[in-house]
């Protein structure tokens, strides 16, 4: 089956292993099927070797969790995620890949009314215990009632910001939100919010990662219209500002890559701007915080330095001694593959047990939620910001 | 291209039930698809595998080596599959065994040793050692990869071994599962153990004389100071000359690596550490040891890399610039495809004094055949590594790629060198065994190879060359190579 890749990308690896530590499905499973080097090699026997898109070349596809680890580390420049995304397209076009199910709830995500509506929905029923949250992924209480944001407004001649809000997140860590708006606002900065048009919201990443290109690029394009203007667009969850970043690819017009260069993860715009942030009120607190790097801020933003230097001033961060490996979260990978996402998270677990700190720090809330469900204290990065700034009491 | 046209094994196979019955059905993969995974290593060449067994234990290893030798299969042993040489690409449709699950590791301080499994990575090692003082040696430079099993089968080398030893230096002892399913414990704790070094025999031996499934690694401890000097030089031949000097010094660095300048430029890309791209060659010299030591031979090195010529001598300040300009040497090869898609090389190893003269001898080979090379290698003991880059997309190109190297491994051969300092023979080098070794150091090592394996079942086609054995009159050449490939595997 020819899948819609570059072949030159194909024929970029060289086939040397170096990327297999570095993929947390190899880590686990220690077999070729579950590493970058061996999805690359069934790619390319599916591509120009003829072999067919089975279902084993479907669960070496669909177990992969689009970390992106394996092209941090590879020396040859392989473009892992173009070729992952390429194979999904593929056996969506052709196959029954994707059911119809899942189409519609990736179209969900656009409308925000009912990602709210339904999210309240969950909500109500895990007050009555009628949901497993825990196997499923899902963070214990989902708020009920979630407080409005508002655009946070500064004399002329301040710096500008948007803040994406997205649609997930916006329903279920809208706080993070509020801490990121406290943060900026005692940071003299004008923030607007994105106006809630039809279809905008989502910014299409859960489609892409699935090979539903269309439903994607709708999307992105939706989201891309919602922040109009030339301000810097903020982003505080690590896999929508990947994915913003990329909408200049995923739409390929001048207009998209103009929008995508606006993008920036709101901590590197933060470490950008830290003479406006205030010293801490009170003394630093004695607990260490373990950063744990979202693998789209790090893997691919590449952009989880920042995360350091905008808490470093204010709390003691421990390392994890782990290179950086995925957490098994991926998005929805947690709840497509879960047993592999658990056997990923162990791994994580046992890193963040290891360094001793008392909480963890992650910028993605795929990731702190996947965390949170195995019995941690995560939070937000600039959630901690908001804290140790004392913007949080009441 | 030939395929195999072998047949199909398939879930109701008796083999697979049987293998199954030892392992589990979970950890015996037949799909057609998977096999093709596994069906090379980093090398050019590629195999059918047979069927892919992924045991757990040492009992598990001797039961499918038992089934497979009942049913006829040959075996093949995989650790992580970067090996070089087409050493772990399958032939004959063997019972593929791969030791990716064997990963335990006990720590026995009082011995100085670590017992691990054999599919444990390397780096994985040295730092889970890291808290207790210690490290593992030999440091491949594809050690964040490559498995101690496949270290003992190729007795591996890296950067690091030229004061440390190469890995045979740090094998104390190993659990082998021979060909026939017995277990043996080769080598001992003990300060010299009883009877031949059959542990010696054992480290290099490529997969051929059994399976490694338990080993006893020496622990070495860290040392308290490490430097490490980055040495930029316009001509590659008074780089050549400085590593000759820094020895003649009276020095013996931890480690002196070589880049020429496209291996310099394509690595530099990717880790972005800083290299001088406009350097004609590069030096990454490491001492360690105590730290007046350490200070006084670097202040040495750095005043006799100058006397020889070098623009500028970079010394890390901290470790995470050590580690950066590691990192550059260490993932070169992998760089190499930023400028072409393949890569071959091979690893001979020649004399210090030759070292330049065969570097000259490589560019003009690679000239002659209209090819890329970039070499980047173990100066400090000769061991060069010059990868002839190019796009196998290319009519014809793989023949041109083959006769250059060829005509390296002569160069370097006739230089008073050896085949091949670290990367093993495999199935890629066999054919050039002939020019190394007589006749009768063929038969000693084939002899040598029955004794463990009469039935030639372990890695077979691997290493010696048909033609060995003495009364085996095949005449060795290397127009014939193709026809000396086995079954299935083509280049
Ligand atoms: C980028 C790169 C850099 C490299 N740099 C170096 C270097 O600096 N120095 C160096 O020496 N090599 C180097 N190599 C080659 C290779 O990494 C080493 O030879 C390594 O030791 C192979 O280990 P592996 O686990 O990948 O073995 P594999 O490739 O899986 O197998 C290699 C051989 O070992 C046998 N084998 C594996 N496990 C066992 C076992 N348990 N018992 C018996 N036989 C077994 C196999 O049958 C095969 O013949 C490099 C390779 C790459 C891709
Ligand atoms: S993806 Fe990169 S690191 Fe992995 S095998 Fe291919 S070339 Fe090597
Ligand atoms: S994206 Fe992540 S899970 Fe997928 S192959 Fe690469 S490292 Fe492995």
């Amino acid at each position: 089956m020819k899948l819609p890749l570059v072949e030159q990308d194909l024929a970029s690896c060289v086939s040397c292993g170096l990327c297999l530590p570095h993929c947390p499905t190899f880590r686990v499973t220690g077999e070729e099927r579950y590493s970058p080097r061996g999805r690359i090699e069934a790619i390319r026997q599916v591509h120009i070797g003829n072999e067919p898109a089975d279902a084993s070349f479907i669960d070496m596809m669909d177990s992969c969790v689009q970390c992106r680890g394996c092209e941090t580390a590879c020396p040859s420049a392989v473009p892992f995620g173009r070729l992952m995304e390429a194979a999904r397209q593929g056996l969506a076009e052709h196959t029954r890949y994707q059911p119809w199910y899942r189409r519609v709830g990736y179209r969900t995500l656009s409308h925000h009314r009912l990602v709210l509506v339904g999210s309240r929905l969950i909500a109500l029923a895990q007050r009555l215990h009628l949901v497993p949250s825990r196997r499923l992924g899902l963070p214990d209480r989902l708020p009920l009632r979630a407080t409005a944001l508002r655009a946070v407004l500064a004399p002329a001649g301040a710096p500008r910001v948007w803040l994406h809000t997205g649609c997930v997140m916006d329903a279920w860590q809208r706080d993070v939100h509020s801490a990121a708006l406290a943060v900026l606002r005692v940071m003299g900065v004008a923030v607007s919010l994105p106006k809630r048009t039809r279809a905008a919201g989502c910014c299409g990443a859960l489609a892409n990662h699935g090979g539903l290109v269309g439903i994607a690029r709708e999307q992105a394009a939706a989201t891309m219209r919602s922040f109009p203007g030339e301000d810097i667009v903020l982003v505080d969850s690590a896999g929508c500002g990947a994915q913003l970043k990329d909408v200049g690819h995923l739409l390929d017009t001048d207009d998209a890559r103009r929008f995508s260069a606006r993008v920036m993860d709101i901590h590197e715009w933060l470490a950008e701007h830290l003479d406006r942030l205030p010293p801490a009120p009170g003394p630093r607190p004695a607990h260490s915080v373990a950063v744990q790097d979202p693998c789209h801020l790090r893997h691919v933003q590449r952009a989880h330095l920042p995360v350091r230097r905008v808490l470093a001033p204010y709390l003691n961060l421990v390392e994890l001694d782990d290179d950086g490996l995925c957490c098994g979260a991926g998005g929805a990978y947690s709840l497509l593959q879960p047993e592999l996402a658990g056997q990923i998270r162990n791994r994580k677990l046992e890193a963040i047990s290891h360094c001793g700190a008392a909480m963890v720090a992650s910028a993605n809330p795929g990731c702190s939620m996947h965390l949170a469900a195995a019995g941690l204290v995560v939070r937000h990065p600039v959630q901690l910001l908001a804290e140790a700034l004392g913007l949080l009491d009441g | 291209m030939t395929r195999t046209t072998a047949v199909e094994p398939r879930l109701n196979d008796a083999l697979v039930i049987e293998l199954a019955a030892c392992l589990s059905a979970d950890r015996v993969h037949t799909d057609h698809l998977e096999r093709a995974l596994y069906g090379r290593d980093a090398s050019l060449m590629r195999g059918d595998a047979g069927v892919v067994c992924f045991p757990r234990t040492t009992a598990e290893v001797q039961a499918a080596v038992r089934v497979a030798l009942r049913h006829g299969r040959a075996i093949v042993p995989r650790g992580s599959g970067t090996g070089l040489a087409g050493g772990a690409v399958p032939v004959q449709q063997p019972v593929l065994i791969v030791t990716t699950k064997m990963v335990d590791v006990e720590v026995d301080l009082a011995n100085r040793v670590a017992w691990v499994q054999p599919g444990v990575i390397n780096l994985d090692l040295t730092r889970q050692l890291r808290p207790l003082g210690f490290h593992f040696a030999p440091d491949p430079s594809s050690q964040q990869s490559c498995s101690l099993g496949g270290n003992v089968a190729n007795n591996s080398g890296g950067p690091h071994c030229l004061a440390y030893g190469v890995t045979s230096a740090h094998i104390v002892a190993i659990e082998v599962v021979l060909p026939d399913g017995e277990l043996a414990m080769l080598g001992g704790l003990g300060a010299d153990p009883d009877g031949y070094d059959l542990r010696g025999a054992f480290v290099g031996s490529e997969g051929c004389l059994g399976i490694a499934t338990r080993i006893a690694v020496r622990l070495t401890p860290n040392p308290p100071a490490v430097n490490t000097l980055l040495a930029d030089f316009v001509e590659p031949a008074h780089a050549a000359a400085a590593v000759s000097a820094i020895i003649a010094a009276g020095v013996v660095p931890a480690a002196i690596e070589m880049m020429d300048q496209r291996i310099t430029q394509a690595v530099e890309a990717f880790v972005g550490a800083g290299y001088p791209t406009d350097a004609g060659a590069i030096l990454l010299v490491e001492v360690d040891g105590l730290p007046s030591g350490v200070a006084a031979e670097t202040a040495i090195i750095e005043q006799v890399c100058r006397e020889q010529g070098a623009r500028s001598v970079r010394i890390a300040a901290d470790e995470a610039e050590r580690m950066l300009l590691w990192k550059g040497r260490k993932t070169a090869f992998g760089a190499v495809a930023r400028v072409k898609p393949n890569y071959y090389l091979h690893d001979t190893v020649v004399p210090r004094t030759k070292l330049l003269d065969v570097l000259q001898q490589v560019y003009a080979i690679a000239e002659r055949h209209e090819l890329i090379v970039m070499n980047v290698f173990h100066a400090g003991d000769g061991n060069l590594h010059p990868l002839l880059v190019f796009d196998a997309a290319e009519p014809g190109i793989l023949e041109r790629v083959h006769a250059a190297g060829e005509q390296i491994v002569r160069a370097s051969l006739e230089a008073g060198g050896v085949l091949s300092g670290e990367h093993g023979i495999g199935l890629e080098k066999q054919s050039f065994m002939a020019w190394q070794f007589t006749q009768p150091d063929l038969d000693a090592q084939a002899r040598l190879r029955d004794a463990f394996d009469p039935h030639a079942r372990f890695n077979p086609g691997k290493v010696l060359p048909a033609g060995s054995r003495c009364g085996d009159l095949a005449h060795l050449d290397a127009q014939h190579r193709d026809r000396l490939l086995a079954d299935g595997v083509w280049v």
